[in-house]
């Protein structure tokens, strides 16, 4: 911390002041963003820490003048985050953020118009980020974390006032269109973040809810890169849910609408719709895999290719730890149905070549042979079972004839395509 | 410098950190030594200590003897108005606050210890029919939960008392099965739902206060049984999807041998192979874990009935013989079984006892918590293994 005189203290604290209060009165956006965003350790608002740390009474200083005091709960609270910030106090930090958010959307409300939704989007981005600081400090002094938490309240009540049917109605009434719900999604996608990242995922359910319900919301109006976040967060729930074709929708409009600059999220997207599609029987090209870095997948479509279960339990205990911490394990787990629908018309295919007439009866010591091939011991009782399984689930067309331990199958399309439906079950 | 005047201009008043307005849910217990507890920080719960040294306050016992609200297993000689403090355990009743309750009232850790000793002793009682033995069971446990639960306890012995407390309702859901009477089937729901209320607090007292990297001696098992009560996605016992679960469990839990077994047998679960399921099941499963995956033994017994009937060729009848072997049942269970799914069996011109199939009067059978023994397995020394 650098050296600060107490008059070049009193000075930085005025000129902030003066510039809160003037971004306010002439609703500059813009320039209250900048005073707000404290992550982004930004030379004038670290300066301005260490003269209050200097300084220490700035509540007096805000006091001192009408024009500051107008504003002086949101100030003190606002400079203590800031102070404690500065010094490394990040549970302070957060604590008094939130002070200061509470204050902040108070104020909000009261003014006429949206003009400081862009100023409310730092507050709820500080918010998060504040808040896992903190908990990082917390953690690593042994207490436990619960700052994130906390900040999820948080903005669910700012979700609550910018999706308010009354304040929405009243804006309606006198200016044709209520352009605050617009940040509605906005602070949507931060929750969802919030709670993705703490693992209460169901909480996100009264918050979708409440947008895809209520008709205040045009959804054509919101910002396009809200909308791709919104249908990630959503997708991915969709994908715990194990709702395919839903999920399907979801991440496929994220990923058509998503800037194709953005490859961190291009592959975000990817690692989600991927196993969506692979369930549904559409599989992607080597090509998609590389360029977005997608390895791990690689060996989970070789095996449906070439229906190698052996490949499949590899790349799934290989990846484990990755595919368990995503949420997409058990999905790729359920592929071992398809991939011995695909070993089957290997199987079939083989016998057509040698033996045409008689290709279409599978007989369960083939199987078995084929699967020990493979390195997989399965008894005639369990192929059986399997057989008997993949018939059920229209993924193999014929039947069982168990005294004769084979099974016949249909002339016509023996091995149905998914067609994007999922596995019947 | 000047100094801050008094009668701020501000509504706050602010002064240090006495005035947060953040406020500190405690959902999950914690130790009440958590520095986290700033003294002068009024939302904060202070918990109760408890003192009272016997199984049942001394009020409450001389009320309910008065009121003639004596449980038999509590009544002195058989008398309906007289108790002792032996025999009389404190019942479960729903507090409205924790404001309203009093340290008298509430049992501190070493009686609760006993009380639960004890109760657990009458499960083997011979005098009563078990359904008695369970209603007083069950709502005794609850009573020592709540008490449990106001005092914000939480350490080792107090898992063990939520284990123990997991593993009466596992042994009841077993014996509630050879019961009959009216009232069995919503007994067994209400148990089945505090199984998975105790199952969640056990939880989150293995998760506070946790070192990095340590698992308690029973946690894989009783965490394994999670997985076994949601096998079935769309029934949702305590809400969460089963891949979401999973990523909040560390690394040694996911290796642990009683995870893995779990999840082999949900792989074969959804992937509808009824064969290893049952297998896997025989060879593997604990007692607790048995018998939690016991509905599912039967969903997918089932669900083979389904498939065999749906997919085998019509002029090759199924050996009934064969069908127990796959299910791992007794013949005459599975004749019960297609019974139950409306299919006929008949016996063939060489004497044996087979499923015709292609029958089109299949149907799921109803929900029932009676099972079929799984060959193959010997229930009840599972249970000496585990105690």
């Amino acid at each position: 911390m650098a050296y600060v005189s107490m008059g070049e203290a009193h000075r930085r604290i005025t000129e902030y002041l003066n510039r809160f209060c003037g971004a306010v009165s002439y609703q500059d956006s813009p320039m209250l963003c900048r005073l707000l965003s404290f992550s982004s350790n930004s030379p004038s608002l670290l300066s301005l820490a260490d003269a209050l740390n200097v300084f220490q009474d700035a509540s007096s200083l805000i006091r001192q003048s009408d024009k500051f005091s107008e504003y002086g709960e949101i100030l003190a609270h606002l400079f203590r985050s800031l102070q404690s910030y500065r010094v490394g106090n990040l549970v302070e930090a957060y604590l008094a953020f939130e002070n200061f958010a509470n204050a902040f959307v108070q104020e909000f409300r009261n003014w006429e118009s949206a003009w400081a939704l862009e100023a409310l989007y730092v507050v709820c981005y500080e918010i998060r980020i504040l808040a896992e600081k903190a908990d990082k400090e917390l953690t690593s002094n042994g207490k436990s974390p619960e700052k994130l938490k906390a900040a999820g309240s948080l903005l669910m009540k700012v979700f609550g006032v910018l999706a308010d049917p009354y304040l929405v109605f009243f804006f309606l009434k006198l200016y044709g269109k209520g352009p605050k719900r617009v940040g509605a999604l906005y602070v949507t996608c931060q929750l969802f973040k919030t709670y993705f990242k703490l693992g209460t995922v169901n909480l996100c359910r009264s918050v979708i809810r409440s947008i895809e319900t209520a008709r205040i919301f045009d959804y054509e109006e919101f910002p396009r890169r809200d909308k791709v976040t919104y249908m990630y967060y959503t997708g991915r729930l969709e994908v715990f849910n194990e709702n395919f074709p839903a999920a399907d929708t979801k991440l496929s409009y994220a990923l058509q609408h998503c800037n194709p600059k953005r490859e961190r999220n291009i592959r975000m997207i990817l690692k989600y719709l991927i196993p969506v599609k692979l369930s549904l029987g559409i599989i992607p090209k080597d090509e998609l895999l590389q360029k977005y870095n997608l390895h791990e997948y690689m060996n989970v479509v070789q095996a449906l290719r070439k229906g190698d279960l052996r490949l499949l339990r590899h790349a799934l205990q290989e990846h484990e730890d990755r595919f368990l911490r995503s949420g997409v394990y058990l999905v790729l787990e359920k592929l071992e149905l398809q991939v011995y629908q695909r070993l089957m018309k290997k199987i079939y295919i083989i016998q057509k070549l040698s033996d045409p007439a008689r290709a279409h009866q599978l007989k369960l010591e083939v199987i078995a042979k084929a699967l020990r091939w493979l390195e997989i011991d399965m008894d005639l009782d369990e192929v059986e079972c399997i057989m008997t399984i993949l018939i059920y689930k229209n993924l193999v067309k014929g039947y069982l004839a168990h005294k004769s331990k084979v099974v016949v199958l249909s002339k016509q399309d023996p091995f149905p395509k998914l067609n994007g439906k999922p596995v019947g079950s | 410098m000047n100094r801050r005047s008094r009668g701020s201009s501000s509504s706050s008043g602010s002064v240090g950190g006495a005035s947060d307005s953040c406020r500190r849910r405690s959902d999950v217990p914690r130790n009440r030594n958590n520095d986290n507890n700033k003294g002068g920080d009024s939302a904060d719960v202070s918990f109760i200590v408890g003192t009272c040294s016997s199984m049942c306050p001394e009020r409450e016992r001389v009320t309910r003897e008065r009121l003639r609200d004596l449980s038999v297993f509590e009544r002195l000689h058989g008398n309906p108005t007289k108790s002792s403090s032996d025999l009389a355990v404190k019942k479960f009743c729903r507090t409205l606050s924790a404001a309203d309750v009093q340290a008298s009232d509430v049992r501190p850790l070493p009686v609760l210890e006993e009380t639960l000793r004890y109760l657990l002793s009458l499960m083997d009682s011979r005098e009563h029919p078990f359904e008695v033995v369970h209603d007083f069971i069950f709502d005794r446990t609850r009573s020592v939960r709540q008490d449990l639960s106001i005092q914000n306890l939480a350490s080792e012995r107090v898992i063990h008392l939520y284990e123990e407390i997991v593993k009466f309702h596992v042994i009841s859901r077993q014996r509630l099965q050879s019961c009959s009477g009216a009232s069995i089937s919503s007994m067994h729901h209400l148990n089945m739902e505090q199984l998975a209320k105790t199952l969640t607090t056990l939880y989150n007292i293995y998760d506070v206060n946790r070192k990095p990297d340590y698992i308690y001696e029973n946690e894989a098992e009783f965490r394994s049984l999670y997985v076994l009560l949601h096998l079935n996605t769309s029934s949702g016992v305590m809400g969460e999807p089963l891949s979401l679960w999973f990523r909040k469990l560390t690394s040694n839990l996911i290796k642990s041998k009683e995870m893995c077994f779990v999840r082999k047998l949900l792989r074969s679960y959804r992937n509808g192979n009824y064969r290893s399921f049952l297998r896997t099941t025989a060879s593997e499963a604990t007692y607790l874990q048995y018998c939690i995956s016991e509905p599912h033994i039967r969903e997918m017994r089932s669900f083979a009935v389904e498939c065999i009937n749906n997919v085998c060729y019509k002029l090759q009848p199924y050996p009934l013989l064969r069908l127990s072997q796959n299910l791992m049942m007794k013949e005459l269970d599975v004749e019960s079984l297609c019974h139950e799914c409306g299919l006929e069996i008949r016996t063939d011109s060489d004497g044996c006892i087979v499923l015709p199939t292609k029958q089109t009067s299949f149907c799921r059978p109803k929900e029932g918590f009676k099972n079929y023994d799984l060959i193959g397995i010997e229930v009840e020394s599972l249970l000496c293994e585990d105690t």
